[in-house]
């Protein structure tokens, strides 16, 4: 009876250590372990010779046949169905061999042979099962590697390929956005591109007037100084004539000689025009002399917005203007060359002047002349707002506004280089000078200087 | 006393001539021209000493420029005075022109009240 119930200790054992592969409910390892108990007592009473012996041995039936069942019936040993038939024979034998010594010893007797026999027959029996349960088991064991291992790889792929996902979507968001930005540098550059084009005019027809302007000069002067010379002789001709007895012919001589004297002041005249637009265009083409100090911007606007208005009201045909000065406040001293930036304020203020005279002559009292210059402080810049309720800049000709002789006023009024020369002192000071404006309604210059700037050595 | 201009715009000497007649007939002033700073050298090389005592020249000429000229007077005839006129009133102009010794620089178109003036002080000196 011992051998059943070793059989039920290496079964129990056996189940108990295939756990680890895989994991068996607490219960199940709870049955083992009582199961290898009972089988222990079991073991022990059979060896004790106590009485009643026949109990113990049903007893052991009893628990190899439920340790069958268990392995037959539960989920989770369904791997292990082949070792259940594994000691069938044996058990079924020894439970033959039970039967019939506990009902009839004397058949027992005979039949004692067949019975060793049919034991030799099922350990063989068993053996071969158990082998054939091993080699099944490791083959199950193998597979479930197999499988195991193919799912953590899938798992595996499946975790890469979101990844990938995520990682292609945010570089096509950076592609995206760096597409954007390089359209917005690419936009920059092309407008920036018409900037330098139309500067490099400006530059080239620069050059040129200079040239122009330094070989008219010396010419001019002469005319100028022998009109002047000749203007002075004619007085003196006419002291002389003068002196002379009255005739016919000498007040002829009069006569000319004062018309020759008016036309030789026509000629100083014009001659010092070109003079001044001369010195205008040389002016243009050469580099601020003066140096850049700290300055305070409003005082500088203030004085010269006031000595153009005063220069206006001094000079034919005067017109009434408001002028409002909206000064920010704890303006920063700013570095500027004075003695050009004050050209700048004086040539927006005459240009404003001028533009709203024009629309006086228009409408007459019903309109308002008024000039507004504000300034403002932000963060990195300065910026000055010249505004004027004139007539406005037609946007055909804002572009043409900064070409040197552009000029919209008639006849000998202006030289066309006010504005030309306004924007490049305010580019020398890197500062920009932009236009808005509404026909008929206002001009608005507004000029944006960097607070800071990198000096030039 | 005897003055010489430098320039070589020949209308030059016409304009001088005019713009000078009463100093001229007076006798207070003597003038002479030259178009050339060679030709300048020459004329005042041609007494010995010179009896010039003040030059005027222009810087921008054709050849030796007014400023070779000035330092030439400079060494040779050191006791002419030497005044520039000129259209470049720049200050790299001016500032070479008084460190090589010039009495005074006048930017065209000439200024004649300043020039008579500063002729008639001369006058005096003299």
């Amino acid at each position: 009876m011992i051998l059943i119930n070793i059989i039920s200790l290496f079964l129990l054992n056996y189940l108990k250590k295939s756990s680890g592969a895989v994991e068996y409910p607490a219960v199940l390892n709870k049955y083992f372990k009582y199961g290898m108990i009972a089988a222990g007592i079991l073991i022990g009473l059979g060896a004790s010779d106590l009485p009643p012996q026949i109990l113990y041995e049903l007893l052991s039936f009893v628990l190899v046949g439920a340790i069958i069942y268990l392995i037959l019936y539960t989920p989770e040993l369904e791997n292990q169905k082949t070792l259940a038939i594994t000691p069938l024979p044996i058990v079924g034998v020894k439970l033959l061999e039970y039967l019939i010594e506990t009902i009839s010893p004397s058949i027992y007797d005979t039949l004692e042979n067949y019975l060793d026999a049919a034991s030799i027959f099922a350990l063989i029996w068993a053996v071969t099962m158990w082998l054939n349960h091993r080699k099944q088991m490791k083959e199950i064991e193998i597979e479930r590697i197999f499988l195991k291992e193919q799912e953590r790889q899938l798992k595996a792929t499946a975790q890469q390929k979101s990844e990938l996902e995520m990682l292609v979507a945010e570089r096509t968001s950076e592609i995206l956005k760096q597409k954007e930005e390089l359209q917005e540098a690419l936009n920059h550059l092309q407008s920036t591109q018409e900037q330098l084009i139309q500067q490099e005019k400006l530059a080239s027809l620069g050059q040129l007037t200079a040239g122009i302007a330094h070989e008219i000069k010396n010419p001019l002067n002469f005319v100028n100084n022998f009109s002047e010379l000749s203007v002075d002789f004619l007085e003196e001709i006419g002291e002389e004539v003068r002196k002379m007895s009255d005739s016919p012919e000498k007040e002829n001589i009069i006569e000319l000689l004062q018309d020759v004297k008016s036309n030789l002041v026509k000629i100083r005249h014009h001659g010092s025009r070109a003079d001044s637009i001369v010195r205008s265009m040389l002016m243009h083409s050469r580099g601020g002399t003066g140096t850049m100090d700290p300055t305070d911007l409003n005082a500088l606007i203030r004085e010269y917005a006031n000595l153009a208005f005063h220069g206006m009201r001094a000079n034919p045909n005067p017109i009434n203007v408001e002028i409002q000065l909206e000064l920010a406040e704890n303006l920063p001293e700013i570095r500027l060359n004075a003695e050009d930036f004050s050209r700048v304020i004086l040539n927006l203020v005459k240009n404003s002047f001028d533009a709203m005279r024009d629309k006086i002559n228009e409408l007459g009292d019903q309109y308002k002349a008024a000039l507004k210059i504000k300034t403002k402080e932000s963060k990195n810049q300065i910026v000055i707002e010249v505004e004027d309720n004139g007539p406005g800049v037609p946007d055909e000709i804002k572009d043409k506004l900064l070409m040197p002789f552009f000029t919209t006023k008639r006849g000998t009024e202006g030289t066309g280089l006010g504005l030309s020369i306004t924007h490049d002192i305010i580019k020398s000071h890197e500062g920009k000078l932009d236009i808005e404006s509404k026909v008929g309604e206002f001009t608005r210059f507004r000029i944006t200087l960097p607070k800071v700037r990198v000096e030039k050595s | 006393m005897k003055i010489l201009f430098v320039d070589d715009e020949r209308d030059v000497e016409d304009l001088f001539r005019q713009k000078f007649r009463k100093e001229i007939k007076s006798g207070e002033i003597e003038l002479a021209f030259a178009f050339s700073g060679k030709e300048a050298l020459n004329v005042l090389g041609d007494e010995n000493p010179p009896k010039f005592v003040y030059v005027f020249s222009d810087i921008n000429m054709p050849g030796m420029s007014g400023l070779e000229l000035l330092d030439e007077i400079k060494t040779r005839f050191p006791e002419i005075q030497v005044s520039m006129i000129s259209a470049y009133g720049d200050s790299e102009n001016y500032d070479r022109a008084m460190n090589s010794g010039a009495r005074g620089f006048f930017t065209k178109p000439v200024d004649f009240e300043r020039l008579k003036s500063e002729i008639a002080e001369m006058v005096k000196k003299q």
